[in-house]
């Protein structure tokens, strides 16, 4: 009885302990709960392994225009070339392991193949930490096209991987300014984002000023002195064709371009006082849009064309303004942080304005979030000005001083990331970003 | 593993105890129900035991008995009545003698009676005492049956409070076990390491700019003992697929994941939700 009753309750021990430890084997226990409410702005590091079915040193570079691209944008770091241990150029080739030995969290890897219509890149972009492939494609291109081709490459990953496409396509319109008075040469460039392929589209001996892009890409208003008077331009980027569209008594200047393209906004001085107005461009109908006696200039217009951003001193110094079209057209000041903020600009989204700003003693780039109007500083430098979006918002172009020389610049519109565009071209100024090629 | 069963000993021990102690206690009730009958019923016949105790005056009834009676009668008995004349005296002498006779005969019967109802008395007496013998034995059985209840009463009540204080000793293991992991979330040493670990994933979360305020995404991340990533499920996520790659690296870059300062704070399985502000 007592013996029955001990092996008993030793097998009830024994059931008793395979019960415990089938429960303490099973997630008894809560996980961990981690809240992340901040990440970091570092560069993405990023592998662009040298394309295959390209001799070292030919002329376009494919893997290197991506590479630049990614790099320019701040927000990639891609692996230094002497870095990588293996080349490979398709998928099965690569040995994930290796590329997280060297940190890099993608990779691209792609080929240059001869095609029925010249050649073809193909290209894959994978996450090294998943092996997990992210994109894979195949571009039609040529041999004069291979850098073209590399900037769509170079979209099309930037987009996968930061979620905003890419603006690499796209161009950029400056001033570039050689010699010295009184032998000076002003020239009008459109070049490719990354500064590549620059090509004068307007020269000068008297100053040329203030590019502007229409909507869709294919005209750019300027200003222009060459009958040594102000006068503004539109000039047709793929004929060279221009027209004089306003040669006003007085000055002439800061065209920008409505958002359907019809009108221009422009700053007169031909009524005694520098003030807005608005030009239509097919009937030469002029309005006037402001009428302080201060002076009133750099218009912009917001998305829906229904109002006016521009600067003005009626405060005393250089702020920030905006004026609706329709109404009674009073001005509203936007700015109030610092002693000046001028040159207006709106970002792609229409949320915000890029500007100048003198910030701590040095003029500088910021940006105005016009619903909470708060300003951010993106820049550190002295003389900063002419800000302009990229088109997709992530970045900006700006001039800067460089050695006593005009450079430009390009920012993160989050200010994280600052780099200087190498250009050939002496003294530059005056950038202006491009929109997006029409699609189709 | 050795980590893993050190840090879950006591519990275990705890739990396996409390298990042990129900399982005997399961046990012995069953095997009394089964085999302990003897106990039920000599509750029963306690109770019986207690009505003799209320009916003890039982030898009084001695005093009541026949034997009693004759002194009663004998008082009844005719008185003798005084003589008159011869013949009467004749017949008074006749009468004396038969009455002599008769009292003769009554004296003798009475003897015979008294010896009778000397002899009923001895039988009842000796029956009374039997009866009381034999009462005196029952309750000398009910007292002892009674010891024997009360003693197995005792070892009953000393199991039950062996039971109890077993039971009550798990309990307090159990709840100083519970006390001591609430101690390790207490004293601050799983906020610390959630903060590190925040911290350095926070720290390793290369946030694309499609990674606004509103986002909200969830990943389950299972971590080795010593840190390293073994596996990264995304969860509920209304990010693009630039965020969802750039928050399992976040991940994985972080990857060993940093260690408690106290082991027993370490989790295997981290649901990590990303929720920028802007």
């Amino acid at each position: 009885m007592r013996s029955t009753n001990t092996a008993l309750s030793r097998r009830g021990a024994v059931l008793a302990l395979a019960t415990v430890l089938l429960l303490a084997a099973l997630p008894s226990r809560a996980q961990l709960r981690l809240d992340i409410t901040q990440g970091v702005r570092d560069a993405v590091p990023i592998a662009v392994v040298p394309f295959g079915g390209q001799a070292e040193g030919a002329a376009t570079d494919v893997a290197a225009v991506i590479d630049n691209d990614l790099r320019m944008s701040g927000r990639f770091a891609p692996l230094e070339r002497r870095d990588m241990v293996a080349r490979p150029t398709a998928g099965a080739q690569i040995r994930f392991e290796d590329w997280r030995l060297l940190r890099s969290d993608f990779i691209v890897v792609g080929r240059v193949e001869p095609d029925a219509s010249g050649l073809a890149v193909s290209f894959e972009l994978f996450n090294v930490r998943t092996g997990a492939s992210l994109l894979a494609q195949r571009l039609p291109s040529t041999e004069r096209g291979l850098r073209a081709t590399g900037h769509r490459v170079a979209d099309l990953v930037f987009e996968r991987l930061t979620g905003i496409p890419g603006a690499f396509s796209t161009r950029i319109a400056y001033v570039a300014v050689d010699g010295k008075p009184p032998t000076q040469r002003y020239r009008l460039i459109v070049a490719d984002a990354d500064g590549y392929n620059p090509r004068t589209v307007a020269d000068s001996t008297e100053p040329i000023m203030s590019p502007a892009w229409s909507p869709d890409g294919r005209r750019l208003a300027y200003v222009s002195f060459e009958g040594k008077a102000s006068a503004i331009y539109v000039q047709q980027l793929a004929t060279g064709e221009r027209t004089r569209v306003s040669a006003r008594t007085g000055i002439n200047g800061a065209p920008a371009w409505s958002p359907d393209g019809n009108r221009l906004a422009l700053t007169l001085s031909r009524d005694g006082n520098l003030d807005i107005y608005t030009l239509e461009l097919a009937t030469q109908t002029l309005a006037r849009i402001t009428t302080d006696d201060a002076i009133d200039t750099e218009p912009e217009w917001s998305r829906d064309g229904q109002t006016l951003y521009f600067t003005s001193d009626r405060a005393g110094n250089a702020q920030v303004y905006q004026v609706a079209l329709g109404g009674e057209r009073r001005a509203e000041r936007l700015t109030f942080a610092n002693g000046y903020n001028a040159r207006p600009r709106l970002s792609p989204d229409g949320k915000e304005l890029a500007l100048v700003t003198l910030d701590r003693g040095g003029y500088r780039i910021a940006v105005l979030e016009l619903a909470s109007r708060n300003l951010r500083v993106l820049t550190d430098a002295r003389q900063d000005e002419s800000p302009s979006f990229a088109p997709n918002g992530a970045m900006l172009i700006y001039a800067t001083r460089d050695r006593g020389r005009g450079a430009l610049a390009i920012a993160s519109s989050d200010g994280a990331f600052r780099q200087r565009l190498s250009s050939d071209q002496g003294d530059v100024r005056d950038p202006a970003w491009s929109p997006f090629p029409p699609r189709g | 593993m050795p980590g893993f069963l050190q840090e879950h000993l006591r519990p275990l021990a705890g739990s396996a105890g409390l298990h042990l102690a129900l399982l005997a206690l399961l046990a012995g009730a069953a095997l009394r129900w089964t085999s302990s009958q003897p106990p039920v019923e000599l509750a029963i016949e306690g109770y019986v035991v207690d009505g003799p105790v209320r009916v003890k005056p039982l030898p009084q009834p001695r005093s009541t008995s026949p034997a009693a009676v004759p002194p009663r009668q004998e008082e009844v008995q005719p008185k003798p009545e005084p003589a008159a004349d011869p013949v009467q005296q004749q017949r008074v002498e006749e009468a004396v003698a038969a009455e002599r006779a008769a009292q003769a005969d009554r004296e003798r019967r009475q003897v015979e009676e008294r010896a009778a109802q000397a002899r009923e008395s001895e039988l009842a007496r000796e029956q009374a005492a039997a009866e009381q013998r034999s009462a005196e034995e029952a309750q000398a059985q009910r007292k002892a049956a009674e010891a024997k209840r009360k003693t197995e009463e005792q070892a009953q009540a000393e199991r039950d409070a062996e039971v109890r204080a077993e039971r009550e000793a798990d309990l307090q293991r159990r709840l100083a076990a519970e006390e001591e992991a609430d101690a390790v979330a207490r004293s601050g040493v799983m906020d610390e390491y959630r903060a590190l670990l925040v911290q350095t994933i926070e720290r390793n979360w290369i946030r694309p700019p499609s990674a606004r305020a509103g986002l909200q995404c969830t990943l389950h991340v299972t971590q080795a003992p010593g840190g390293t990533v073994v596996d990264v499920k995304l969860g509920a996520c209304n990010g693009d697929q630039a965020v969802r790659e750039s928050i399992a690296n976040a991940v994985f870059r972080a990857s060993p994941l940093p260690a408690p300062r106290d082991p027993r704070a370490f989790e295997r399985r981290l649901e990590i939700v990303f929720k920028p502000t802007e």
